[in-house]
């Protein structure tokens, strides 16, 4: 008797934490990801963007991301260095276009490409839709460092196209925020490893409740090893923006 | 006849002048003739690379988008267009399909941007003649999942024969996807286009870009006469909108040079893309002409240092004869016929220079041609080979000649003209 209370005192509690959500509370989960991160409003951030290469160095960019995520805008104009100064990228009626200050061009681009030759994308920058683009499943608890998270794989739903099919979350059971993130191709490899060491919340008005958002974002590239981003939010503002900002026009009178 | 006669005594007696100047008009005949067999080699060159590593003779490519912004150099249904192109095209060779894509290659040692050739290796016709095989077998290309690349990409990514490189790519949907291939064989660079080009079996292209069987990257058309590309071009223009497919309006460049245009436009769907071989090696079209303008450059620096020599050394010789020309001229000879004289004299050292560069030019590329002399990568890409490569022409060789002869003739007219000139009495006191 004394054994049998022994080993259920013992597996109990690792029944208890091995055991997933179901499926409902996983859907929410994801769906509060989302949603902490929403603002509903107007978004203008100040970032850095810092991209190692092999055998090239290192550069860093300045650059002002901004959005109306009601009218579904975005907008991300850099700043510095001087080379890349006036450059941007805007989204217009679900077609991202890039803006070269040097030929005056403006060039339709690929929603899911990567932002300025970094291993940043467009979704990196943009207002968080996995419940709208993925099906959730539970992996389990795990211990991520020092930190317990709950582990799950998000898989792409039928018709809906992004840049991997298969996306893994590692998100911190006490605050709630997402620590690091794993993309997969269709072939099933390992593409991007992302990890979001720091978190902040800023208060909006719009949503009437604070806005989450990661003031360190680290992209490692699995497949070429060597390159990687670090991407920094210095500020963010949740102040409505002018009316007429997320248009050709303004960008391009960005570099006048 | 006489006048001829009389100048080709003058050259002997003058053996020495005559040789020398003969020499320098002959050095720039051979240059000449050697630049323009460059030029005709690179051409020769590009023909034969581009239309087998890159292009047919005519191709029918095209776009394939799902949204407006985002084409896939895919050609669907590809079946039905070469049973198109083989009724209406009675000038045709025979036709290969090759799969395109644009990907990048990650090895452990480095990454490059490549452009991907999906193959049939056995339906390959000439693709074999082509390839030099410096590790591995060509066969390789028969299993899908093996890579052929060239020496260069080979040293980049810092592979051989049996590593494995990784491929990676969106495919029509934007969706990333990568395919891990094992590298089947390494063939040697050929100039320029072998840079940007591997090969792959057209399965493993289709695998990578998740297109289905019917799907392909372009039909490549290869022609009995390469001179029908133009009027075959059009025809198939022609037909293929009677036939009911989009048809994109001519634009002579490389399919890959298409795809800003392509997405800015507002349609969606298949659109079909006939261009000729140049139209996809425009982009190398500037060797040709920087070869060109080489030759014109060079040739023209030399001929006007050979024309000053010749005029100064025929205005030497005047003077030199000026009592002969005095005694001719009391003798009976007219202006003219002192003129024709010195212009024959002129006319025969060019001619005889000229022949004798246009012979030495031959030797020269001949043996340049079975030296097979190795030429350094910067090189490489200016003239589309990894060796010199000189194609000296019949045609070549008579322009040189009749190049060479009517400047030397035209400056020979003024110290010629300076001869007929003279006054008998004037002539005959010259001291000499």
């Amino acid at each position: 008797m004394r054994p049998l209370l022994t080993a259920a005192l013992v597996l109990f509690p690792l029944l208890a934490r091995a055991a997933p959500l179901s499926a409902d509370e996983v859907k929410k989960l994801v769906a509060a990801l989302d949603d902490r991160q929403r603002n509903g409003g107007d978004y203008r951030a100040l970032m850095y963007l810092e991209q190692k290469e092999k055998d090239k160095s290192d550069v860093v960019r300045e650059a002002m991301v901004y959005r109306r995520d009601s009218d579904d805008k975005l907008m991300i104009l850099f700043t510095k260095p001087k080379g890349e100064s006036g450059k941007g990228y805007l989204r217009m009626d679900k077609n991202l276009w890039s803006y070269d200050p040097g030929t005056g061009k403006w060039e339709r681009r690929t929603e899911r490409e990567r932002i300025a030759g970094t291993d940043s994308r467009r979704q990196d920058f943009d207002e968080s839709r996995l419940a709208d683009e993925y099906d959730p499943s539970y992996d389990g608890e795990q211990g991520l460092g020092k930190f317990k998270v709950h582990a799950l794989t998000l898989k792409a739903k039928e018709g809906v196209d992004v840049a991997y099919p298969v996306v893994k979350l590692w998100v911190d059971q006490e605050s709630g925020n997402i620590l690091k993130r794993q993309e997969f191709a269709l072939s099933g490899r390992l593409m991007r490893t992302a990890y979001y060491p720091r978190w902040k919340k800023v208060f909006s008005e719009t949503k009437k409740a604070d806005v989450w958002f990661p003031e360190e974002m680290r992209f490692f590239d699995e497949v070429e090893k060597a390159n990687s981003t670090v991407i920094l939010t210095k500020t963010v503002d949740l102040r409505p923006l002018e009316a007429n900002l997320f248009t050709k026009a303004w960008v391009e009178s960005k570099s006048r | 006849m006489q006048t001829l006669l009389i100048a080709y005594r003058n050259l002997l007696q003058h053996g020495k002048r005559t040789a020398l100047l003969g020499s320098a008009i002959a050095g720039v005949a051979m240059l000449l003739l050697l630049l323009l067999g460059l030029s005709n080699g690179t051409r020769e060159t590009m023909l034969r690379s581009a239309t087998t590593l890159s292009t047919g003779h005519v191709n029918i490519g095209g776009f394939y988008k799902v949204t407006a912004g985002q084409s896939a150099p895919v050609v669907t249904k590809y079946k039905e267009l070469v049973e198109h192109v083989r009724k209406n095209v009675p000038e045709l060779d025979f036709v290969v399909t090759r799969g395109r894509g644009w990907a990048k290659a990650v090895s452990s040692g480095g990454s490059q941007q490549v452009g991907i050739a999906g193959v049939d290796i056995d339906a390959e016709r000439d693709l074999r003649k082509v390839l030099v095989i410096t590790s591995g077998n060509v066969d390789a290309l028969r299993t899908p999942g093996n890579v052929m690349l060239f020496e260069e990409q080979a040293k980049k990514l810092e592979v051989k024969v049996g590593d494995l490189i990784t491929v990676s790519a969106p495919t029509l949907r934007g969706t990333n996807n990568t395919l891990d291939l094992t590298v089947g064989a390494i063939a040697q660079d050929v100039g320029l286009l072998s840079k940007f080009n591997v090969f792959v079996p057209a399965q493993s292209l289709r695998q990578l870009y998740r297109l289905n069987e019917d799907s392909t990257g372009a039909i490549q058309l290869y022609l009995k006469e390469v001179k029908d590309v133009v009027a075959v071009q059009e025809r198939l223009r022609k037909t293929l909108a009677e036939a009911g497919y989009g048809v994109m309006d001519n634009d002579p460049r490389a399919f890959f040079q298409k795809f800003e245009v392509v997405n800015r436009e507002d349609w969606t769907g298949q659109k079909l893309d006939l261009t000729t071989w140049e139209d996809e090696i425009s982009f190398t079209k500037w060797t040709l002409t920087a070869l060109d303008a080489l030759t014109f450059l060079l040739t023209l620096a030399l001929l006007v240092v050979v024309g000053i020599g010749i005029m100064n050394t025929m205005a030497i010789a005047i003077r030199e004869r000026t009592r002969e020309i005095g005694t001719l001229r009391a003798m009976g000879m007219q202006r003219g016929q002192v003129l024709r004289m010195f212009l024959a004299e002129a006319v025969l050292l060019g001619l005889f220079g000229a022949v004798a560069g246009a012979l030495l030019g031959v030797v020269v590329s001949t043996t340049v041609n079975a030296l097979n002399i190795k030429v350094p990568i910067a090189v490489q890409l200016f003239l589309m080979s990894d060796t010199l490569h000189v194609a000296i022409q019949g045609s070549a060789m008579a322009f040189t000649v009749a190049f060479i002869t009517g400047c030397i003739s035209l400056i020979s007219l003024v110290p010629s003209w300076m001869a007929a000139r003279l006054k008998p009495v004037t002539a005959m006191q010259h001291a000499g």
